[in-house]
């Protein structure tokens, strides 16, 4: 597909916009006998998988997995091969609109892209000279657009700048910040034996991470135990479920702690050299037995005293897997790191079949004492404006601990209403739909009809664009070029999003919008591109063999081996590809100098976190609070993924509605009986927040004090035709705290059930 | 020699997300609310003690096809590889074979008005020596696909090492998929 | 409903309704009612005047033409593709029991309508505008003295259509209530219940000046054992279906206990169409009168018994699977 040479292609991709395949700058002679393919990274979730597009004059026509990436293979998921489905939905937004009724009437101006902007560019202005910059709330889910709308707003002068995390991971990231100053991963592939809280692959899919579980699963000789209230299809491919308690997970993991502590069951040697605070824990749990937590989870305690030996005898090649976002308890915090310590305990950090580091290539060059594979240049530049956070985040207060780039969207609400700690009076929001996906949106539509100016960029017109006073038109992931993104895993990897065919509408992408209005505004002086192609050679330093790959191959990585750096065989291979990296061998022969440098504040694994202890007396170490759930109702009501549809995405396209359009409410037969209810009745989910309609759907699969909802249903808004009015939108029972230390949203909670 | 193809699903591996299914609406434009190919989980059991069977529901190729021996038109015909094919020309739309077919594989396309099946991607992938899509697109890579006379297909390696169930064995129609039962969980 | 995604509609679907049961009936009907005509003429016939045709004999032949004639119009209407219709009669495949009921039909069909003529010569003689037929009239007389082996031909073939109408069920093993050997017997004596109830209805009402009772005595004794075959064809089918397997059990018992398809077996096929009439033919036949409210009371419940009869299978059939 890519006729032209290296030359050639500098002189286009910092020339035109760049649109690999079909470039205006090869001319029409391509376009008339096309069949090729492109290859790009999806976005029908929030995995990023490489993905390979085909294109048959001019329509796309097929969409897979990207080869190229060997953990992908061809394979795709439902939603990413339905990307087709979205790109030629006729209920797209294909035009800006400007509010012309009452705020949520949905009565619209369509307006072209400049006059948009320039609305956009004068409201903006006008907030920021009236109430200062930091009254306009600037929110996207994570990704290329969050890092640009990051840049944009800070260049804006706002400091609220807030991404999905606080309603989706940000208690398991906080907790490898605090126990490993970074993100860890893990290789299911090589893992013998797996303790699984609720993470569920099989329906919240990431490609390589669920292909690894499936062979996992499927593999006889090795075990995969699931915690989960429901029997979900991890469950259903496990040697063993357990129906735990909602919320309950964390004293589990302290019984388990104890039993290896009190057998002196861990491994000593890892403890002892690379982390802090073990000897705290050990007097912390001495309560924490196996009789204890029966109580709390519902399962006997000679399970936990026999799986606890199991798992350790399996060690390292064990994980005791903390989720992406397991349904929550306001001990998420305490939970996810009660978690990480029972890793840390079992000795896998850095060992095959356990958790790693991800190799990235800045940390592989300083191994190697070699620069050989290409790091990125900054594209989306950061100056955090010297402003108070409206949520506090990462400042002060309770939000302390909160990362002030991701914020908690929980406090948005009331920060609008009560007007402290200063007035909020605009928000722009980019790929996020908080009406769906975040705690009581009764309560934010109530807040934000007090906002005096609303920018929404999506690709439907969603019930948070209802709300909007600027609605734009985004551009599908097939339609835009994005920069490079560092994606490294077990070896350096870096994707880029190609577009596959032009834009349909002539819809832009969120980064295209924001560059042209930071422009407007006059705060753009630190972008040093202004199309997506100077962009692209910006970030990669003008390697233009680098981008030339990426461009054609949509995925880089670097003939680097796999390296777990407590694998001596590993380490060995490593040594003998980068002898310089001889320097840095331990005694064992790895790369243990490693554990002695972490971005902690020890510079150790921290199992006791003295910086969370000082402020959140208590919670420096993992231990048995907050995990009731129910608040006094009788029922949980707990809400998952499923593997059709995404958060508050997808709900509305066809060809993923055809295969799931409603989420009838999970209830085992023993509760529907007592309530009198028959499979397909409607009944009340009721608490102090909300009193919903919903129907039931009965099944043994769920204990029975547990409800349990698919999430992203419960459309009001009209204009998703397909999705409007179908199912039960489990966030309009939560309410709007916040899980301590991280503030985490929390979503499992306590309803009582009442008929029709 | 003609092709003994063999599809194998393996449901250990199979978590039932539908990718097969809209990746086979995508490639042959199946209409709204009509499949030719999904997968039905079906929970059993009583809590807590609970199992999930999956099952893929598509054409199985027979080589006693029923659906073949009762067309009155021949519109439905083995090709010289076995592979069962609809002749849309001469179908009249009588639905017999629907009826005829143990497996549900068939339907009414109310688009075109003549019956409609899995055909293993003959026409568009397998003629051209790419894989069904269903079995490329996979994400656990539950399904696999070959001609059992090469004897270092995956195919013929893995019919040789697993205990295959084919599908309603009992009406001895022979098909050419075959099911890796479950081996972890409760047997259903 | 399942816990989980997918639509379950495409393989509940009934795809053949209310159009193929009623051409069951239809086809049944009519070689029903030729088979009936034609014992009449064979067994009753000498006896009487030779000349004038028996009211039965004219029934079986107006009504057997007709209903096939009906009955293929509402088949070829049902295809999905009315207009392809046309291959049905350019390919052949032996091996389809539906092929083999178009070559039936077309041998069928065009008899039945030259025995009409026949039957009716003297009528047809007294419009002009059927004169063209005359001719063919005079051409099949001619072949008079195979008139007995034309005769007993068309019997065979009319036993093909009643039959091949449940071999065209009973061919398919997938479907449990339809793939039994009882099935096509079954429609064969309800075909000939049938036939007899209608030719003795239309006799009363379009033929009583040759209305015979010893052929209507002859034919509702012949009904009465006829039905009585019927209840054991029936019983049998069912415990045929329980010792075939766990699906086929399954689906007996649902087809019997579940729903309205199961509510109308017992009241519909048991109850009017088996129990009624046997009720009626055994009172009109011990009472030694010849009542005529009891003839048409007996040859109603029969006609629609057997259109539930066939209904019941059609659905049923395809409903409950086991």
């Amino acid at each position: 597909m890519f006729a032209q040479n290296r030359r050639d292609f500098l002189k286009i991709a910092t020339a035109t916009p760049f649109i690999p395949g079909s470039l205006g700058a090869m001319g029409e002679l391509t376009l008339c006998c096309e069949d090729k393919s492109i290859r790009s990274m999806c976005e029908m979730c929030s995995s990023r998988c490489p993905m390979e597009a085909r294109v048959v004059n001019g329509k796309v026509v097929a969409l897979q997995g990207n080869a190229y990436d060997k953990a992908m293979g061809t394979s795709l998921c439902a939603r990413g091969v339905a990307g087709i489905s979205q790109l030629y939905d006729e209920q797209r937004l294909t035009q800006p609109l400007i509010r012309v009724g009452k705020r949520g009437e949905n009565k619209w101006r369509v307006v072209s892209l400049e006059e948009a902007l320039e609305y956009i560019a004068t409201k903006l202005n006008h907030l920021k000279k009236t109430y200062g910059a930091r009254s306009v709330i600037f929110s996207s889910k994570t990704g290329e657009s969050y890092d640009m709308l990051r840049s944009f707003a800070y260049a804006f002068g706002s400091p609220n700048v807030f991404s999905h995390w606080s309603s989706c991971p940000i208690a398991i990231e906080s907790a490898f910040e605090h126990t490993f100053g970074e993100t860890m991963h893990r290789d299911f592939e090589n893992a013998n034996y797996i303790l699984n809280f609720g993470h569920n692959l099989f329906e919240g899919l990431d490609i390589p991470l669920t292909k690894a579980m499936a062979r996992f699963a499927s593999n006889p000789s090795k075990k995969l135990i699931v915690f989960d209230p429901r029997f979900s299809l991890m469950a259903s491919k496990a040697n063993e479920w357990y129906p735990i308690k909602a919320g309950s997970d964390l004293a589990f993991v302290l019984a388990l702690l104890h039993v290896w502590i009190r057998d002196g069951k861990y491994d000593k040697n890892f403890v002892q050299h690379y982390s802090v605070g073990f000897d705290k824990l050990e007097k912390a749990l001495k309560e924490s037995t196996p009789q204890w937590q029966e109580r709390l989870t519902g399962i006997e305690a000679s399970v936990v005293e026999r799986i606890a030996d199991e798992v350790y005898q399996a060690a390292p090649r064990c994980i005791i897997d903390w989720g992406h976002k397991a349904t929550t308890s306001p001990a998420e915090y305490q939970r996810s790191r009660a978690i990480l310590i029972a890793n840390i305990l079992m000795g896998n950090v850095e060992k095959r079949g356990g958790i790693y580091f991800p190799k990235s290539a800045k940390r592989i060059n300083a191994i190697s004492f070699d620069e050989m594979i290409p790091t990125l240049n900054e594209a989306y530049p950061r100056m955090f404006p010297n402003e108070e956070r409206l949520d506090g985040a990462g400042q002060h207060g309770s939000y302390v601990f909160v990362p002030k780039e991701h914020g908690v969207l929980q406090a948005i609400p009331e920060a609008i209403l009560s007007q402290k700690p200063y007035a909020i009076k605009g928000w722009f929001l980019t790929r996020h739909n908080p009406l769906i996906t975040l705690a009581h949106p009764q309560k934010m539509k109530e807040a934000i009809q007090n906002l005096e100016f609303i920018v929404v960029n999506d690709i439907y017109l969603s019930d948070t664009a209802m709300m909007a006073d600027v609605v734009l038109p985004e551009a599908t992931y097939l339609e835009r070029d994005e920069g490079i993104r560092d994606q490294s895993d077990k070896v350096p990897c870096y994707t880029m999003r190609n577009c596959v065919i032009p834009s349909l509408y002539g819809t832009k992408s969120a980064l295209e919008i924001l560059r042209s209005l930071a422009q407007k505004l006059g705060v753009d002086k630190n972008y040093k591109w202004d199309t997506m192609a100077k962009l692209r050679v910006h970030q990669a330093k003008g390697d233009d063999a680098f981008l030339e790959v990426l461009l054609r191959r949509g995925v880089a990585t670097f003939g680097i081996p796999e390296l777990f750096l407590r694998e001596s065989k590993d380490v060995e291979r490593f040594v003998e590809h980068y002898p310089k990296s001889k320097a840095l061998l331990c005694k064992e022969g790895c790369f243990s100098h490693f554990f002695h440098t972490l971005q902690t504040p020890s510079g150790k694994v921290e199992i006791f976190c003295e910086m969370v202890e000082k402020i959140f007396e208590g919670y420096g170490l993992p231990c048995a609070v907050d995990m009731d759930v129910t608040q006094g109702y009788p029922y949980v009501l707990t809400s998952g993924k499923s593997a059709i549809h995404t958060n508050g995405h997808t709900h509305n396209i066809p060809y993923l509605h055809q295969l799931m359009s409603d989420n009838p409410i999970w209830m085992h037969p023993q509760t529907a009986k007592a309530h009198g209810l028959k499979m397909g009745d409607a009944f009340y989910v009721e608490n102090g927040i909300a009193k919903e309609k919903a129907t039931v759907f009965i099944t043994e699969g769920i204990r029975p004090d547990t409800l349990f909802a698919y999430m992203g249903f419960g459309r009001d808004a009209p204009s998703l035709k397909r999705a409007h009015g179908k199912g039960l939108n489990p966030s309009k029972l939560l309410s709007l705290r916040s899980a301590p230390v991280c503030g985490s949203m929390i979503t499992n909670v306590g309803v009582k059930i009442t008929k029709v | 020699m003609g092709k003994a193809y063999r599809l194998l699903y393996d449901e250990n591996a199979c978590i039932g997300c539908q990718a097969c299914s809209v990746a086979c609406r995508v490639e042959h434009g199946v209409p709204e609310d009509f499949f030719r190919l999904q997968v039905r989980m079906e929970l059993k059991g009583v809590f807590p003690r609970l199992g999930m069977s999956y099952e893929r529901m598509a054409c199985v190729m027979c080589e006693d096809a029923p659906c073949v021996s009762v067309c009155p038109t021949f519109a439905s015909f083995q090709d010289k590889d076995g592979l069962v094919h609809i002749d849309e020309r001469v179908c009249i739309t009588c639905k017999y074979c629907i009826l005829a077919c143990p497996y549900h594989a068939r339907f009414v396309n109310p688009l075109k008005n003549v019956v409609e099946k899995c055909d293993f991607c003959y026409e568009s992938r397998v003629s051209k020596a790419l894989l069904p899509v269903c079995v490329s697109i996979c994400p656990t890579e539950a399904l696999m696909f070959g001609d059992m006379n090469e004897r270092d297909s995956l195919v013929y390696e893995t019919s040789h090492k697993e205990a295959l169930i084919f599908p309603k064995a009992h009406l001895k129609t022979k098909p050419k998929v075959a099911f890796l039962p479950k081996r972890k969980g409760m047997k259903s | 409903m399942s816990p989980v995604w997918g639509s379950m509609a495409q393989y509940e679907m009934v795809h053949w309704s209310w159009a193929i049961a009623v051409y069951l009936f239809l086809a049944g009907l009519s070689s029903g009612s030729i088979m009936v005509a034609l014992l009449v003429k064979w067994n009753r016939h000498e006896r009487s005047n030779s000349s004038i045709w028996d009211a039965m004999i004219k029934s079986g032949a107006v009504v057997a033409p007709l209903s096939i004639l009906l009955g293929l119009l509402l088949l070829v209407v049902d295809l999905g593709r009315p207009l392809s219709f046309y291959w049905l009669l350019i390919r052949y495949n032996i091996t389809s029991v539906m092929s083999l009921g178009v070559l039936f039909l077309l041998l069928y069909t065009p008899i039945v309508m030259v025995f009409m003529l026949l039957v009716f010569e003297r009528s047809v003689m007294k419009y002009t505008f059927l004169s063209p037929l005359i001719a063919l009239i005079q051409a099949v007389k001619e072949l008079h003295s195979y008139a007995k082996i034309i005769e007993y031909f068309l019997f065979v073939t009319a036993l093909c259509i009643s039959s091949y109408t449940g071999f065209l069920l009973s061919a398919l093993y997938a479907i449990p209530l339809w793939n039994s050997p009882i099935l096509p017997i079954l429609f064969i004596t309800s075909s000939i219940s049938l036939g007899i109830a209608v030719n003795i209805l239309i006799g009363l009402l379009f033929f009583k000046s040759t209305i015979n009772e010893e052929s209507i005595k002859y034919l509702l004794v012949l009904d009465l054992r006829v039905i009585l075959t019927e209840l054991p064809l029936l019983a049998l089918l069912f415990i045929g279906m329980f010792y075939a397997g766990a699906e086929s059990a399954n689906a007996a018992k649902a087809a019997l206990s579940q729903g309205f398809w199961a509510g109308l077996f017992w009241f519909g096929v048991i109850g009017v169409g088996l129990c009624l009439p046997l009720l009626t033919v055994m009172i009109a036949l011990k009472s030694h009168v010849y009542r005529i409210s009891y003839v048409v009371i007996n040859s109603m419940v029969v006609i629609v018994g057997v259109l539930i009869l066939r209904y019941y299978i059609v659905y049923a059939g395809q409903i409950y699977l086991g």
